[in-house]
């Protein structure tokens, strides 16, 4: 074998750094950065595309609502970026699982926002002290512990101060909470109790997300 | 960016040099002083100083730092909040040992101790021992104190011995190094030493100090060596900056005279680009219907139709599969079921079993009401978790601690009544074909080598807990080519840099397969097993596991168990789930391979083995003791301390000692050497078991050699054992 087609063998080999099998569990250190490399390049590539047939977000939402029988909300990443149509996956009381079709999910307990999955910096549990506040439109003071997944793979605690009272437009209820040196503002709409639109804080990474029903 | 308080807080520890951006004002009065600048040791400090600034806990760094004094290549660790480890692989300028190159190749180990954080009108202060491993180039020590004066300023002050006092301590050459010389410690008399560092903004941080190095060497021999040019004066001066996260690069001068330049990347386990991982969420709990809805469900007469575990178990398989999980088996009754779970996607335990929770609660009839989760590994159960399925209803998605309150940990028996296996997972057939690539990166003769190829490998589990395993490698290209060991000066038994027998040399004369001091080459012979041009099997075995009792676990592995070393090698352990201590021993008898690495042997054959002790304490410490006899027939113990953190990062050092002179043993006069795992998943997101290993290891020398069979239990149990399992526990609901 001469020197060229041995380096033009490595290049191949390299090249399909994925390499090829049956255990997909397993597909090594190449594998891995590959299909991540991959998955950058896709969406570096998606982002790029100039949104071709720009659906709206209420496009999307009529759409969904066509489609899907059961409940749905639309929800707004804004450091995200994107909003989309997340569909009811399950029930468990009052407590509600939605999922984006990539299977992203939000957590809402009628409406008040308790945990994301699958967005890389996912909320764990939110645990509002002020919830029963917040659906009773009345003002006041409460504890928000907000726990995440952490870097060291521990899940951590967060503790805020939080104030309630009525926002600056009729029927909304604004939490207002601080803590570590950082402050920010979740804005309910409430109707007989339930969280009918609200937008609501993940968490540092994520920011805020505006969640709104489309079919309770 | 700049990190805001909120993220600092929830990593618990942000990125040193992060840190280092994080500028004054908000982050200066609460915080540990945290270095903002690395100096030429590659530790926190000034450029040649010390300082009494740490790096956050747990960060893992290099440096390496080039100036006409030579080339430091440093491997810094904080081991503790307080204590700072550095490996140092140096290239001296300027000196001639008995090679005559110009230059010497010297490693070297600091520790230094934060004695006193910050804390009001008081300072920091740090004690330090640099290069205490024998004495050497660097040998010196220090205590020192930094005080921030104004948030971007902090000056540091101290006193410091041998090199750090301009008096470098005699380099006794003609003994093996590698032991530290207590006796030296602290004396010869202290000169003190100042820096100022100044952090212009958030990338720029500007460092002058004085000095007292010379950067002389001093041997034994009487003959002393000038590294580089002698400094005008005991003033440096750097500058710093850091970009990206963790990187940070920087220009330096010594004594007005000497410019350098060096690179920092460091690292912090706890911050991940996706800490929660970017893995699907999971599919959510399905309580269960009221019993009136479903009256035949909740009776427990569906129990009586000899159709339904088959159908419950298949929909629940299929379920895991999606999710990564292997439902190896199952019993299942009116009211409790168990599954047998091997995990081959997460690397917390606990997030495939809250995954599996999750799922029964949407297979299972409503009358079970107790689940038992028993992990497996190798087709051996190593614990199971009990749950009642009303507690997995009622604390869905609530803090994981309360789940865990709720459960049960227990050991697992080998068996249980009416267990079911599934069908289609034994036996159990996997393959892949895949690049490989061999790194040599700390080699001071050698440089950075490196061999790319290709690796098919192959597993077949025959049934559980026996399987055949194979791979067979061909090199592409590479610099790792096959020589022999290195030669030695007929007169002074010196060996010679860069001359090593040829393979041809080599194979010819079975004297050389043993030193010249008798000891037989194990491990020294090394490289006569790398450049293979034809295709060679690195390993080729058939390993067997069971569990005769709850708490114990056996291993026999026969065949070609690693590159140079086929035979037998057998293990057993006794760990309980729920204990951190464990006991084990290993008897291998295994023959040396031939150099092509296919079926042929050699004639050196030893048995060999050790009782070991293992520990878990607090904090992902764990600690190993291994006492018995190593590949050479040599005997001592080995000590490994290992860091772990719950994401799967592992920094671990160990030590190796044995009953062989230091002559025999070789140059470092003991094995020592430092490993670290890093799991794919921290830097992708992605959700995988894969890991990327190091070893780095001073010296490959042929006393304290261990055997590198594969798949050794303790590691292998340890997952779903209670000190790793609670470890990752937050997992539980992700």
């Amino acid at each position: 074998m001469n020197g060229a087609l041995k380096i033009t063998l490595a290049a191949a080999l390299l090249a399909g750094l994925a390499g090829c099998g049956n255990d997909s569990e397993g597909t090594g250190p190449f594998g891995i950065l590959a299909q991540t490399a991959g998955q950058v390049v896709a969406q570096r590539s998606a982002a790029e595309q100039p949104a071709a047939p720009a659906r709206s977000p209420e496009d999307a939402a009529a759409e969904a609502l066509r489609v899907n029988p059961g409940p749905l909300i639309q929800a707004g990443f804004e450091n995200l970026g994107r909003t989309t149509v997340m569909a009811m996956t399950g029930q468990n009381g009052a407590m509600r699982t939605y999922m984006t079709p990539a299977e992203e999910a939000l957590i809402l307990r009628d409406g008040m926002l308790v945990g994301t999955r699958g967005l890389g910096n996912d909320l764990s549990v939110a645990e509002p002290g002020t919830e029963s506040l917040i659906r009773a439109g009345a003002a006041g003071t409460g504890t928000r512990i907000m726990r995440y997944f952490a870097g060291d793979g521990v899940e951590r605690p967060l503790q805020f101060t939080c104030t309630v009272g009525a926002g600056p437009a009729p029927g909304v209820t604004v939490e207002t909470c601080e803590g570590h040196g950082a402050r920010f503002q979740n804005s309910y709409m409430v109707q007989g109790g339930q969280i009918a639109v609200s937008r609501q804080w993940i968490g540092p990474v994520l920011g805020f997300v505006t969640i709104q029903t489309l079919r309770p | 960016m700049r990190r805001s308080p909120i993220l600092r807080r929830l990593m618990a520890t942000s990125l040193p040099v992060a840190l280092v951006l994080g500028s004054a004002g908000t982050t200066a009065v609460a915080e540990p002083m945290y270095a903002r600048n690395m100096s030429t040791y590659g530790l926190g400090g000034g450029i040649d100083t010390p300082t009494a600034e740490t790096l956050p806990d747990g960060t893992l760094g290099a440096t390496v730092s080039w100036s006409d004094y030579g080339r430091r290549s440093s491997v810094v660790f904080q081991a503790l909040p307080g204590l700072t480890t550095v490996l140092r692989y140096s290239r001296v300028e300027g000196i001639n040992d008995y090679r005559n190159d110009g230059y010497i190749s010297d490693r070297s180990l600091d520790l230094r101790y934060q004695v006193l954080d910050e804390q009001g009108w008081r300072p920091a202060v740090a004690v330090g021992l640099q290069d205490f491993l024998g004495t050497g180039v660097y040998s010196g020590e220090y205590i020192v104190a930094t005080k921030t004066v104004t948030p971007s300023v902090r000056v540091s002050a101290g006193l410091g011995w041998g090199v750090l006092a301009g008096k470098p301590r005699i380099i006794d050459n003609s003994g093996q190094g590698g032991e530290p010389n207590v006796d030296d410690w602290f004396r010869s008399g202290a000169k003190p030493f100042a820096s100022v560092s100044w952090q212009v903004n958030d990338r720029l941080n500007l460092v002058a100090e004085y000095s007292n190095e010379e950067y002389v060497a001093k041997y034994r021999s009487g003959s002393a060596f000038q590294q580089g040019d002698e400094p005008d004066n005991g003033l440096n001066l750097g500058a710093y900056y850091s970009f990206g996260d963790s990187y940070q690069v920087g220009v330096y001068s010594i004594g007005g005279n000497t410019f350098g330049a060096q690179f920092s990347i460091l690292l912090n386990p706890r911050q991940a680009p996706y800490p929660s991982g970017l893995e699907k969420a999971p599919a959510p709990v399905r309580p269960r219907p009221a019993p009136a809805a479903d009256p035949d469900g909740w009776s427990g007469v569906w129990a009586q139709d000899p159709t339904a575990q088959p159908a419950i178990q298949t929909a629940l398989g299929d379920a895991m599969a999606k999710e990564g999980q292997i439902l190896e088996s199952m019993a299942l009754s009116s009211n409790r079921a168990e599954v047998r779970l091997r995990n081959n996607r997460y690397i917390n335990q606990a997030e495939a079993i809250g995954h599996t929770a999750r799922l029964m609660t949407r297979a299972l009839p409503p009358s079970v009401e107790t689940f038992v989760i028993t992990s497996t590994t190798q087709g051996v159960p190593t614990s199971s978790v009990t749950l009642r399925r009303s507690d997995v209803e009622r604390l869905e998605n609530t803090e994981a601690g309360q789940i865990a309150d709720a459960s049960i940990l227990s050991d697992a028996a080998a068996g249980a009544p009416g267990l079911v296996r599934s069908e289609g997972v034994y036996p159990r057939f996997r393959w892949s074909i895949k690049p490989y690539v061999d790194l040599g990166i700390f080699s001071a003769e050698d440089g950075l080598t490196h061999e790319v190829g290709a690796e098919a490998r192959a597993s077949y589990e025959i049934a559980p807990g026996l399987i055949l395993t194979g791979a067979l490698r061909q090199r592409a290209f590479g610099n790792i080519d096959q020589r022999g060991p290195g030669r030695r000066d007929p007169q002074t038994g010196q060996p010679i840099r860069g001359e090593h027998y040829t393979p041809e040399e080599y194979e010819a004369n079975p004297a050389l397969e043993t030193t010249p001091e008798g000891v037989p080459r194990v491990r020294s012979d090394t490289r006569m097993y790398t450049g293979n041009k034809s295709p060679v099997i690195p390993e080729l075995t058939l390993a067997w596991y069971a569990k005769p009792t709850p708490t114990v676990y056996t291993r026999v592995t026969a065949g070609l168990l690693e590159r140079a070393y086929g035979g037998v090698s057998t293990e057993v352990l006794w760990k309980p789930a729920n204990s951190p201590l464990a006991f084990g021993a290993e008897v291998n008898r295994v023959k040396k391979r031939d150099f092509d690495q296919l079926f042929d042997f050699r004639d050196y054959e030893v048995t060999m083995g050790h009782v070991s002790a293992y520990y878990e304490f607090t904090q992902g410490f764990t600690a190993q003791l291994d006492v018995g006899k190593y590949l050479a027939g040599d005997k001592g113990a080995t000590l490994t301390l290992t860091r772990e953190f719950a994401n799967g990062w592992r920094i671990g050092a160990y030590a190796t000692k044995t009953d062989l002179s230091a002559e025999e043993f070789g140059e470092g006069s003991f094995d020592k050497g430092i490993t670290l795992s890093i799991p794919l998943g921290w830097a992708t997101g992605q959700p995988s078991r894969e890991r990327v290993d190091a070893n780095l290891r001073s010296l490959s020398r042929d006393g304290g050699a261990q055997l590198n069979v594969r798949d050794r239990l303790y590691d292998r149990v340890r997952d779903s054992h209670s000190v790793k399992l609670y470890e990752g526990w937050g997992r539980f609901w992700r």
